[in-house]
């Protein structure tokens, strides 16, 4: 285990030190980074959008030091934009300026297919990590298609890619993995049965507040509070797009910036485009509905 | 903070862990030896010294999705929870069955895992058959409580479905073969390197699914899902015509998204009631073709007609339209409830004028006939 990790000694302590960075993590997360980083189990962190998915492999790098490598995920994403890919054009240029050199042609053949030619795409480079083990964050992987799956499921079980022309790269330090879903449709279960598996769900009151004062230590208290509940009541609601941790952070500061010191059907109606993302939802909480809600909270 | 754990053996523990991990399977975890090893390796790192971390490591590591959290946290209580007997004592308990061999208390832990085995699999075996006689049970005969499940059930092949042709539909439109004339012509700057290649895109051909729903009187029944299906195939086929008929034809293609659904249907059944006098199916036809059919057909588009065929207006009229229709498509598929019935013939008068022009001609009358559609639907 290399020094970096020596801090992770118990869930209490990455509970701590992901609170010094500002993200309230708690027990049960904790408890599964702790193993994760323990087991060098890849983690699975599914979550509706805007729950801090993403967030925990940021800080997780962070307090750690360890280089975050991402691989965003795209329907159609495919080895040469994930793993490796050949620079064709510097391999022509070279072919043409060894025309006239005395090598033989297995030679020139061997050097334009050497690692000087290789461009590393994000799961290669997390192999490759020479000194420490780096976080490697697979981003939205339900995005993917199931032959990415597949073979991503290889990667994982043996931290190890094959390049043909190159042979076999196996993983000096495994990276720590953290791969995300926001479940838009179901992983395959081999997938799932490799790694740790959580499910971040929406956070409650408490630590929600928690959150906001976190990132916003200038906002009265008293006005987290009212945002807060009212978020709550929001996602209680049949709304189109249920705002996530990141619009109520987006909201208190758009409050914050207008200086609002409570809230009221003025504050809310001019600042709601913050959290609500969709205009029939923004639409939906105006006059009466705003001010039952408002009622609920107080 | 719950009380620390305490266990007097490696076995013993591996024990109670084997235990949970089989009772965990039955209940329908999936759960291998592979976990097993994984939650000793995460109790020997320190999880088990209190409940509440060894609830979340193994949940971790034995759930695949937030319904298998609930689950787990129920057989969990189930398992180490039981009030009188504390969490340590049942490690010593397991301890001590272990050492004495104890065939009671394992008699004990089998009985009771066989017992719920059996419950759970009257339990599935009746929910599959659910499923099962849902999915084949005619849509006129669904009983009003089944309504709501069947709804919800539909709703989730269908979007299934619709989201695999969806899938199959954009797999194929990948990068296209290399352009030599171009990468050559490109090959001048450089010296007559081809350093930048050229690539031919597949020229994406916008197909289209055109979509006449009957929604008469003697279609009701149907109507309701149909109209479903139609919004959850909406959700996923960009280009996609729907149009409303009985005694007169509206489109309705604007009006699909699925949460404006419940207005659109309150809407509709308020004029569909004005209706259901008769089936025009000619005339709204002709309607179709006179105002549509310009705009919304062309050689490459499918048209789906989902109607009982039974008309009350001419039916040479019908013949004549239908085959007006087929001429500007590529593809007719009539999809009719009645045909699921045994021995239905197409021999009513509409049906009869109409099956000349008809490509493809299946029931529509529950699930799994519309699920069927999947193979037809592919080549839209």
């Amino acid at each position: 285990m290399s020094d970096q990790l020596t801090q992770a000694t118990s869930p209490q302590a990455i509970k701590d030190g992901f609170d010094q960075l500002g993200y309230v993590a708690d027990q049960e997360l904790a408890t599964i980074l702790f193993l994760s980083l323990n087991l060098r189990k890849p983690l699975l962190l599914e979550g509706n959008p805007g729950v801090g998915k993403t967030e925990v492999a940021n800080i997780l790098s962070n307090w750690l030091q360890l280089p975050l490598i991402r691989l965003q995920c795209y329907e159609g994403l495919d080895v040469s934009t994930a793993v490796y890919e050949w620079n064709y054009q510097k391999q022509l240029i070279s072919i043409k300026i060894q025309e006239h050199s005395d090598k033989s042609e297995e030679e020139k053949t061997r050097f334009i297919f050497s690692e000087e030619f290789l461009l590393e795409r994000p799961l290669l480079q997390a192999i490759r990590a020479k000194d420490v083990p780096p976080v490697l964050l697979i981003d939205e992987i339900d995005r993917a298609d199931e032959e990415f799956e597949a073979f991503l499921l290889e990667l994982l079980s043996a931290f190890q890619i094959s390049i043909p022309e190159l042979g076999t790269v196996k993983a000096v330090h495994k990276p720590l993995v953290i791969l995300t879903s926001n479940r838009t449709r179901e992983l395959g279960d081999a997938l799932k049965r490799r790694c740790l598996y959580y499910w971040i769900p929406y956070p409650d009151r408490e630590k929600e507040m928690q959150i906001v004062q976190k990132h916003m230590p200038g906002l009265e208290p008293q006005l987290i509070e009212q945002l807060v509940s009212f978020v709550q009541e929001v996602r209680q609601q049949e709304v189109d797009k249920v705002p996530g941790v990141a619009e109520t952070l987006d909201w208190a500061q758009g409050l914050l910036a207008l200086g609002f010191k409570n809230l009221s059907p003025e504050s809310i109606e001019t600042t709601l485009g913050c959290l609500l993302k969709s205009s029939d939802d923004i639409a939906s909480f105006k006059g009466e509905v705003l001010s039952t809600l408002l009622e609920k909270i107080r | 903070m719950e009380p620390p754990i305490r266990y007097q053996s490696q076995e013993g523990l591996i024990d109670a862990l084997v235990g949970f991990a089989n009772m965990a399977r039955v209940k329908g975890l999936n759960v291998g030896v592979e976990e097993c090893l994984v939650g000793l390796a995460a109790a020997q790192l320190g999880t088990i010294k209190e409940k509440s971390s060894f609830r979340y490591a193994l949940k971790a590591i034995f759930c695949c999705s937030p319904e298998d959290g609930e689950l787990f946290d129920e057989i969990f209580d189930e398992y180490w929870g039981m009030e009188k007997v504390g969490f340590t004592s049942r490690m010593t308990y397991f301890n001590q069955s272990n050492m004495q061999r104890d065939p009671k208390g394992s008699v004990v832990m089998m009985g009771q895992g066989q017992t719920e085995e059996a419950e759970r699999e009257n339990k599935e075996i009746t929910g599959a058959n659910a499923v099962e006689r849902l999915v084949k049970t005619d849509f006129s005969q669904v009983a009003q409580v089944d309504h709501a499940y069947l709804e919800a059930l539909a709703w989730k092949l269908w979007k299934q479905m619709s989201l695999r042709l969806k899938r199959r539909q954009k797999r194929s439109i990948r990068k296209g073969r290399l352009d030599l004339r171009q990468t050559i012509r490109k090959s001048l700057a450089s010296g007559g390197l081809p350093l930048q290649l050229q690539f031919k895109d597949r020229i994406q051909q916008k197909q289209r699914l055109v979509i006449l729903l009957d929604v008469s009187g003697s279609m009701d029944k149907y109507s309701f899902f149909l109209l479903r299906f139609i919004c959850a195939l909406k959700a996923h086929f960009s280009q996609i015509e729907a149009f409303l008929f009985s005694t007169k034809l509206i489109r309705i293609s604007e009006m699909l998204e699925p949460k404006l659904l419940d207005r659109t249907l309150v809407q509709l059944s308020k004029e569909a009631n004005n209706w259901s006098s008769g089936t025009r199916i000619g005339d709204c036809f002709k309607e179709f073709n006179r105002s549509y059919a310009k705009r919304v057909l062309n050689g490459r588009s499918t048209v789906l007609i989902l109607s009982d065929g039974l008309e009350t207006g001419d039916p040479g009229e019908l013949a004549k339209e239908t085959s007006k229709i087929r001429l500007r498509t590529r593809q007719l598929i009539w999809l009719n409830p009645l045909k699921g019935m045994a021995g239905y013939e197409p021999i009513a008068r509409g049906m009869k004028a109409a099956m000349p022009s008809i490509d493809v001609f299946r029931s529509a009358h529950n699930l799994q006939s519309i699920l069927e559609l999947e193979n037809l639907l592919i080549h839209v």
